[in-house]
């Protein structure tokens, strides 16, 4: 699939099928004892309410009649006492089902998140983020009532339709016939506008992805809008595919709001046919009139369910538009994962080799081709080049954020294909170019590198990166509140508390990827020193332009679109006059010029 | 109420459509009350009648002409309600399209204060789950009300003209269900407040564990996020749970006092019948339609439950629809249609955040066409700094002029439409890189576009991907390298051809080649220009007109490279550092 926006609808994998419906039922059956106690108590409260009318109708028959005024007042408590009991148990039955219906959803987005949080880089970068978070929030929010009280309803409503049916067969075959009759022609009509009718929930479920996806970017990205005074058209944007989603809506409106009215016509005339069938056909000297009274009442008692019924059927055409598409995520196959005999990297020491590595982001354009080069544990190692060589595509693999197309790569002779993510990433420290800060106090943010640090342990990594002093100026200190989009920090700040974050990880492989770009020049040499403490006892990879950063450095990488073309310490390389030495006498250059 | 009175402002244009929605439910509510006298009417005549053979035999037209009566007033009650509940959905879809769209573009035009202070996932949350809560109120809350209303009304004088003291006896039992619901009512509340409030926490959670993905993975720190989002899902889900028991803990006292109309029925009205105030006839009269008042006060319940649900999620949506940004035009703005000419001047600026000062006694003057480089120590103000020109934040005291104006008395898109910024922080939309690029002017034709990638020196790698300048790129730019997504950040600041040009450490992520490039692009540009460039490097700053070195948010020198260079301070420190590795090479 190619990489979606915000104005593309994205194509559904996976149609529907009957295998939706059985993947739900993993998460319904954990509740089956439950569900089952739920319909036993529907069940139970339904037969106690059917002494209501026996008891009006005994007091009609009899104690009024004889005007018995204390079997009154008995058979009145005793009303009460029904109504009580069936009240009673149906609280009950609704506490349950509560509990299942929120312990389902709890379940789906648990798994749904869980799921997230194995998928790659790559399934993140290909749609906009406001399209996953609107499925682990508002789809899963929109699927528990069907997938709990629905189908105890269902269920209720079959048994509902079983026993009238019995009943109007025992009265009257003939005219029960007629009744059940409307029902192929209801299946006739249901059938033909399902489809559309899917459809239309399906487009419902697309637009108002794309809004929150829109909507998404436009809140992450308004200081650009500002900027660029792109208010109104974005406003336009906005408007266009907020009236998609209203189309959408009312599209999807025009099939379910259609479906009540239906059977309702339906039924009518199957009673209208009642009157005409047993009055005029069967005639009064066949089927007594007392039947045809009764087989009236029985017909519109027959389709109150199936308006219930079809009711559900709704709600469930409409539920599968967004159930389908939680289970399209969680079905997203992993690419990057453990192998099923995947072991436990014991503690390294930081050999890394790569082995004839070949790799690319799309398939037939790779950017590595055959790379082989060995690094010893300790050794630090700067990558330098052009933007866009592949020196964050290298580095990217040592972690395993992408698998290899070719060849592989080994950490202390163990591939790390083989081994579990956790126990390889856990032993490494990578700090990235974007340095993204959670919401919650500076502390936290840089307690992420190690969760059980001590207050002691993150001051101790923030001076070693010169970053207690400015923490220590805010009011609040290290309990600072700060946030991904807030202008407390500077884009310098932020580097240096991810970069506290990454020390505190102790980790035995570290890579820095331009780590410290918005770091101004004196700052940087302050925590060259930080580096230097960083750096001892592990094996590092640096990516940087400024070379002051990687002058220490044991080996220097020249990764250009070829691969690596120069290797060697920063003498060797300078001595071999080439694509570094190029870069080197640039800046040479300038000094002259200066 | 307030929050009705704001919807009834946003109902504007489909109001008449909505009082007919509403005409139209009482009229089936109506309907729906004479449709089984057809039935009755047969079965009197056909049936239960002494006559009834005979009839059949003579009125057989009759019992046709009824049953297609049931029919058709079945076929025309039926197509009415369809039809209503047409114009509800219609209507209450105008209504939330409006107030969507309004809340996008108050959003939009909020100062970078309100963004410090709501999170990107509460946001979300107004925008979707509670605006969803807005919609079910004008679709369906009112609508049951009313149907509710209406059926106990009608009901209510039907059976005071059967009989007033029955009625009376019925209806002492209203009293009762108006007070738990009441009771209900006050409990409900907060909780409604609270589980909104446990939505917007996990939606925050959500958004920023997608959005922080690569953290997540390179810390390995999958199973904490995991934990923490499963604290967060618990805390909702228990919410939920704790408003819904609630709602059960009451619903015996209102659904047992609903069904007790009928104890009553059949006590009371058995006295009446035994000592003759109520013919059987009449009795059963009352029996049948029983459930007409017990329906509606049964509903009562259930519309209180919801309305206190829409009523936490309005709040929360009336707080953002009715925010006022701080920074707007004024009412006097100067109206200055014409290109800027790009002169700078900041008079004795001062700002404070949150009580901490940021900047201080801030002046220096920069003239059309000049080039000023910014430098300074991490966190020395050099961002909120430049800040202050499109006005993202307002200086506390002291002035800031462009072309000799206050930037306060000018309209802030004729000001930031004259300003090309690029900042720090990156960020892209997941649009095509050609989209990312013509941002500011989504009309640019390509070969616009390429020219400004070509001057950001991004048209080379751009041309080598598959898909060129249609290639779509990810949110906030992922895929691309640092250095990639600057320079298309560089090319989009460009392309507006701006009179001044802001780049915040824009090239960080370049290497020294692409820069020098880069540089030389700045320095041939085909419009004028006034640029100012926050950079780490001497290479990037060298070359400026005039160099502002920032320190604690005070200008601590200010000259050019030459001048610095002598002033022996911050500048020559820099300069000496960055060069030391070369004068050891050079030696």
């Amino acid at each position: 699939m190619s990489r979606n926006k915000f104005d593309i609808d994205e194509e559904l994998e996976s149609p529907f099928d009957i295998r939706h419906f059985k993947r739900s039922m993993v998460y319904i059956k954990k509740h089956a004892k439950k569900m089952i106690a739920a319909l036993l108590l529907s069940g139970a409260a339904a037969v106690i309410a059917l002494f209501a009318p026996v008891i009006v109708q005994y007091a009609l028959d009899k104690t009024i009649p004889q005007k018995n005024f204390p079997q009154l007042v008995l058979l009145s408590i005793l009303l009460l006492a029904t109504i009580i009991l069936s009240v009673l148990l149906s609280k009950i039955r609704s506490q349950i089902m509560t509990v299942v219906s929120q312990d389902i959803i709890f379940d789906i987005r648990s798994d749904l998140f869980k799921h997230l949080q194995k998928l790659p880089f790559q399934y993140y970068d290909d749609r906009p983020h406001g399209k996953i978070l609107v499925r682990v929030i508002n789809y899963v929010n929109s699927v528990s009532d069907v997938l709990s009280n629905g189908i105890i309803n269902f269920i209720l409503e079959i048994f509902n339709i079983i026993f009238i049916m019995i009943f109007m067969f025992a009265t009257c075959w003939r005219l029960a016939l007629v009744v059940v009759a409307g029902l192929p022609v209801f299946a006739a009509i249901m059938m033909s506008i399902k489809t559309k009718q899917r459809r239309a929930w399906q487009a419902v479920s697309n637009k108002s992805s794309n809004l929150n996806a829109y909507l998404h970017e436009s809140i992450v990205g308004v200081r650009i809008t500002q900027i660029f005074t792109r208010e109104e058209e974005n406003a336009g944007i906005f408007e266009k595919l907020s009236s998609a989603y209203r189309k959408a809506w009312m599209h999807a409106q025009y099939y379910s709001q259609a479906i009540w009215p239906i059977v309702d016509n339906i039924s009518t005339m199957v009673s209208a046919a009642i009157y005409l069938v047993g009055l005029l056909i069967i005639g009064p000297s066949t089927v007594s009139l007392g039947v045809i009274v009764s087989m009236g009442s029985y017909a519109s008692r027959f389709w109150q369910p199936i308006i219930n019924l079809s009711n559900l059927y709704n709600s469930f055409i409409n539920t599968i538009a967004y159930l389908e598409r939680i289970f399209e995520t969680i079905d997203e196959p992993v690419t990057v994962d453990d192998e099923p005999d995947a072991y436990e990297l014991p503690e390294i020491k930081g050999n890394v080799s790569f082995e004839n590595v070949t790799f690319g982001y799309d398939e037939g354009k790779n950017v590595l081709e055959n790379l082989s080069f060995d690094v010893k544990a300790g050794e630090s190692i700067a990558l330098v080049g052009p933007t866009g060589a592949g020196k964050t595509t290298i580095v990217n693999l040592i972690s395993r954020f992408y698998n290899v197309t070719g060849g592989k790569i080994t950490i202390d002779g163990h591939d790390i294909s083989k081994v579990t993510l956790k126990s390889l990433r856990s032993q490494m420290g990578i700090m990235l170019q974007d340095s993204f800060i959670f919401s919650g106090t500076i502390e936290d943010n840089v307690r992420y590198g190690k969760l059980d640090a001590t207050k002691e342990e993150i001051v101790a990594a923030c001076k070693t990166v010169c970053a207690d002093e400015f923490i220590e100026a805010f009011k609040d200190g290290y309990q600072t509140e700060v946030n991904e989009r807030g202008s407390k920090l500077s884009q310098g700040q932020k580097q240096l508390i991810s970069f506290a974050r990454t020390l505190l990880a102790d980790p035995k492989i570290l890579i820095l990827d331009e780590a410290t770009s918005s770091i101004d020049a004196k700052t940087e040499r302050l925590l060259q020193q930080g580096i230097l403490e960083l750096l001892k006892g592990r094996t590092s990879f640096i990516i940087a332009h400024r070379l002051s950063t990687i002058k220490n450095c044991d080996k220097i990488m020249y990764v250009s679109n070829k691969g690596i073309t120069e290797c060697g310490t920063h003498e060797e390389l300078l001595a071999k006059k080439g694509d570094y030495y190029k870069l080197y006498t640039a800046q040479h250059e300038e000094r002259e010029t200066a | 109420m307030f929050q009705i009175k704001w919807l009834w402002h946003n109902l504007k244009g489909y109001r008449v459509m909505y009082i007919m929605a509403l005409c139209f439910s009482v009229v089936c509510q109506g309907l729906f009350l004479i449709y089984p006298i057809f039935g009755q009417t047969i079965v009197d005549t056909f049936i239960s009648s002494p006559d009834a053979l005979k009839n059949l035999e003579t009125k057989k037209d009759y019992l046709i002409m009824l049953c297609l009566g049931i029919v058709l007033f079945t076929l025309f009650r039926t197509s009415l309600q369809y039809l209503t509940n047409i114009l509800y959905e219609k209507t209450s879809q105008e209504m939330i399209y409006k107030i969507r769209n309004y809340l996008y573009e108050n959003v939009q035009r909020q100062d970078m204060r309100f963004y410090d202070r709501n999170r990107t996932g509460d946001l979300m949350t107004r925008l979707s789950g509670d605006l969803d809560m807005v919609r079910h109120a004008i679709a369906w809350i009112v609508k049951t009300f009313l149907e509710a209303l209406s059926l106990f009304v009608i009901s209510v004088v039907y059976f005071f003209m059967l009989d007033p003291l029955m009625a009376l006896c019925l209806l002492a039992l209203t009293p009762a269900i108006f007070l738990i619901a009441l009771a209900f009512r006050k409990k409900v509340g907060p909780m409604y407040v609270d589980l909104r409030e446990r939505l917007s926490i996990l939606n925050t959670a959500a958004q920023e564990n997608i959005s922080g993905n690569r953290v997540v993975k390179a810390f390995a720190r999958e199973d904490y996020e995991i934990e923490k989002f499963g604290e967060k899902n618990k805390d909702f889900s228990d919410a939920n749970k704790k408003a819904a028991m609630t709602w059960l803990a009451y619903f015996p006292y209102l659904e047992t006092t609903c069904q007790a109309l009928g104890v009553v029925m059949l006590f009371v009205g058995g006295i009446f019948v035994m000592n003759g105030r109520m013919s059987f006839g009449e009795f059963a009269a009352f029996n049948g339609m029983i459930w007409t008042i017990a329906n509606p006060m049964r509903m009562f319940g259930n519309l209180i439950n919801d309305l206190q649900r829409f009523m936490a999620s309005a709040n929360k949506i009336i707080e953002v629809y009715y925010a006022r940004p701080i920074i707007i035009d004024r009412p006097d703005a100067v109206d200055h249609k014409e290109r800027f000419k790009g002169e700078i001047e900041f008079k004795n600026v001062s700002f404070k955040y949150d009580n901490t000062t940021v900047l201080e006694n801030i002046s220096f003057k920069i003239n059309p066409g000049e080039t000023v480089a910014i430098m300074g120590e991490t966190g020395s103000g050099k961002t909120s700094l430049v800040n202050l020109i499109p006005r993202f934040y307002d200086a506390t005291s002291g002035e800031v002029l462009v072309d000799g104006i206050n930037v306060r008395m000018l309209k802030l898109n004729q000001l930031r439409g004259n300003i090309g910024m690029a900042t720090q922080d990156v960020l892209l939309f997941s649009d095509t890189i050609d989209g990312n690029i013509a941002f500011g002017n989504s009309s640019m034709p390509e070969n616009e576009v390429k020219k400004y990638a070509k001057l950001a020196a991004a048209d080379e790698f751009i041309s080598k991907m598959p898909e060129g300048y249609e290639t779509i790129i990810g949110e906030r730019g992922v895929g691309l390298s640092g250095g990639q997504k600057q320079r298309i950040s560089l090319a989009r600041a460009l392309a507006i051809k701006p009179a001044i040009l802001i780049l915040d450490d824009t090239t960080s992520a370049v290497d020294l080649e692409t820069e020098k490039y880069i540089q030389e692009s700045l320095k041939s540009l085909d419009f004028p220009c006034t640029k100012i460039i926050i950079a780490q490097r001497i290479s990037s700053t060298k070359d400026a007109d005039k160099i502002i070195i920032l320190k604690d948010g005070k200008i601590a020198e200010m000259g050019t490279h030459d001048e610095l260079l002598r002033l022996g301070g911050y500048y020559s420190e820099v300069f000496s550092l960055q060069n030391e590795g070369f004068e050891k090479v050079g030696a």
